[in-house]
């Protein structure tokens, strides 16, 4: 089918900017992704506060592979495919919890917390004590990894570590978190279905054109300003392997301009955008930390593939493919441990309102996502590529001593072409080797 | 003024079965009429059967084991689908009658139902009840959500009216099996 699509073997046309819409429904592409993408890359599981406990346990998935990261009795956090190895059925179906082992309710086969196989009925009556019990644990989790507490686990073995997958941005991404200092997640993971394609919500979470309209009934009833999203000044921070953060940035002005007011305090008062993003900021340790560049940034980062970071840092949402029409959305709350009861309470409750199904910003977006993927079904509407051009070769890389090479712009698409191009390497790569020999370096010059 | 202690007190034992009787006909009429203005899409007529300090909340749920339900919902104060005051369900109504709101424009189709209405407690000012629903919304050509669950109402009597003041809403699905919930519960 490939040769169905743009041209020269691609989907996305990396000189024009389009982008064959089918890669939103194609079930054949879809499983390639599945293999290619999801069971290659570091892919966010879970938090560290969640599993504090032995046998504390936190069910998620790796593409459509369910998972089970679970504390065992060293402390190590390990990630278990939940699948009994005797027919495949899974050994834990709770949400979260605490466990002594994990037991298949089929036919009672028990793992302990690593994985180990602790115990077959029948093993001397019926196996006759002919099977190896030492084979047949349950698969795990080819690395497991954690950056400042964020847990990652990846399915392939020749994967670099995760220092080097995330690299600086991916690493800042997760930094505007986690510099706050002693964060834990905040009890309760909101989970919902949208029947999109998983890339159409990726591209969204670049996309600072549409919350003007999108958005438009929460910025007139004042949850948001469009001057909040600072239309004309954007940046946009690109990484290897599809890391990106996209989305306002200060200039040195205003960043030493909020230094000078809010200079070595720590918030303290109810929630407010400002207390989340600009005081926090204003410390030498959040400098120092995210960088003089890394500081500035007010965007969104994508820890690819699905790995959504909100403005400020405060919220992270995890796009977890259901089938090609199909994407659930988990969100993940984080807060500083130290800030006073009543301003956790603020905080929460301020951002319940503001994503989740029933938060007032992301109600409106679904359906747009579930009709943009229904368009690449139909004979011409899927056809016709999608336009993803916007201020391409109109921008310039600007290079900084740091390293934090970025690019200041007005609202653009350059975090939506970097994700479907990295999407697309990632595609054709067959294995780790060839990935890390064929994937596009980070942008220099104009782009 | 009644002495603030003495009007909480507990009154549900205290009623003759007729009085029973006619407090459940009250507040199921109450209930009907609240589900039919959302059907209606009269929101502000809606808003108008809140007392001011109504607290509207929905946890989260989640698959647990069964040694384990004592964490099945989130506890109040962490996270929530709603976690709502007053000015806040006033900005959800404000949002949904924008005009521009397009999760709700064109508008849902919602039919409210309640059921196994149980009066819980009774003070000389308040009415608790413990009832199920269901929330059927449909939009567009295809798009179909059905929410059940429990509800722990609180029902105020203010100037002889009964308003709203608290809704608790125990969803069923953990896993919310809709694109949004921009409807009102």
């Amino acid at each position: 089918m490939r040769n169905k699509l743009i041209a020269n073997d691609s989907w996305y046309n990396v000189e024009t900017g389009l982008l064959d819409r089918r890669i939103f429904s194609d079930p054949d592409l879809y499983q390639e992704e599945l293999k290619n993408i999801f069971a290659r890359a570091w892919n966010f599981i879970c938090h560290d506060s969640q599993i504090p406990e032995a046998g504390d346990y936190f069910r998620s998935y790796i593409g459509e592979d369910e998972v089970i990261a679970v504390r065992d009795r060293k402390q190590q956090v390990q990630v278990l495919l939940n699948s009994c190895s005797h027919r495949g059925n899974t050994v834990c179906r709770a949400d979260q919890g605490n466990t002594r082992s994990f037991f298949c309710s089929y036919h009672g086969w028990n793992y302990d917390l690593d994985g180990t196989l602790l115990a077959i009925p029948g093993y001397e009556d019926f196996y006759r004590s002919d099977i190896d019990k030492t084979e047949w644990g349950l698969q795990k989790a080819a690395k497991v990894s954690n950056y400042k507490g964020f847990v990652f686990a990846t399915l392939d073995e020749d994967a670099p570590s995760l220092e080097a997958y995330l690299g600086w941005v991916g690493r800042l991404g997760i930094d505007q978190i986690a510099f706050r200092g002693d964060i834990e997640v905040v009890d309760g993971i909101q989970k919902n279905r949208v029947q999109c394609n998983w890339k159409i919500a990726v591209d969204n979470l670049f996309d600072w054109y549409h919350p003007k309209v999108s958005h438009g009934s929460a910025m007139d009833i004042g949850i948001a300003t469009n001057a909040d999203m600072h239309p004309m000044n954007q940046m946009v921070i690109l990484g290897e392997y599809g890391h990106a953060i996209g989305g306002p940035g200060l200039s040195e002005e205003s960043q030493l301009k909020i230094v000078k007011e809010h200079g070595h305090k720590k918030p303290t008062s109810a929630y407010d955008r400002k207390e989340y993003t600009d005081i926090w900021r204003a410390t030498d340790q959040a400098r120092e930390t995210l960088g003089p560049v890394g500081v500035r940034s007010r965007g969104h980062p994508n820890i690819f593939p699905n790995f959504w970071i909100t403005l400020g840092g405060t919220q992270a949402c995890l796009r977890i493919p259901k089938g090609p029409l199909e994407t659930e959305l988990w969100w993940f709350t984080f807060v500083d441990k130290s800030i006073p009861p009543e301003a956790r309470r603020e905080f929460v409750r301020g951002v319940s309102h503001i994503f989740g199904p029933a938060g007032l910003l992301e109600q409106d977006d679904g359906e747009n996502w579930a009709h943009s993927t229904r368009a690449s079904i139909g004979t011409l509407t899927g056809a016709r590529p999608a336009v993803i051009s916007m201020g391409q070769g109109h921008d310039q890389v600007v290079e900084d001593p740091s390293g934090q090479s970025h690019i200041n712009t007005v609202v653009n698409e350059h975090g939506q072409r970097w994700t479907y191009r990295s999407w697309q390497e990632w595609m054709k790569a067959d294995s780790w080797d060839s990935l890390m020999r064929n994937h596009s370096k980070a942008p220099e010059g104009k782009i | 003024m009644p002495d603030p202690v003495q009007s909480q007190k507990e009154m549900l034992t205290e009623l003759s079965p007729m009085e029973h009787l006619l407090l459940q006909h009250e507040v199921e009429q109450f209930l009907y009429k609240e589900a039919d203005l959302l059907d209606r899409r009269l929101y502000q007529d809606w808003l108008n059967l809140l007392t001011d300090d109504i607290y509207y909340w929905m946890p989260i749920r989640r698959t647990t084991t069964g040694r384990n339900t004592d964490s099945e919902f989130t506890k109040m104060g962490d996270m929530a689908f709603f976690d709502d005051n007053k000015d806040f369900l006033e900005m959800r109504i404000k949002k949904i009658s924008a005009g521009n709101a397009w999760s709700e424009d064109p508008p849902s189709r919602t039919r409210h139902f309640v059921s196994n209405v149980k009066i819980t407690s009774v003070t000389d000012t308040e009415i608790t009840l413990d009832l199920n629903f269901h929330l059927y919304r449909t939009r567009l050509d295809s798009v179909e959500d059905s929410w059940l669950g429990r509800r722990e109402d609180k029902l105020r009597r203010v100037d002889g009216q009964l308003m709203l003041a608290q809704r608790y809403i125990f969803l069923e699905q953990t896993l919310i099996l809709a694109q949004n919930m921009s409807s009102i519960f």
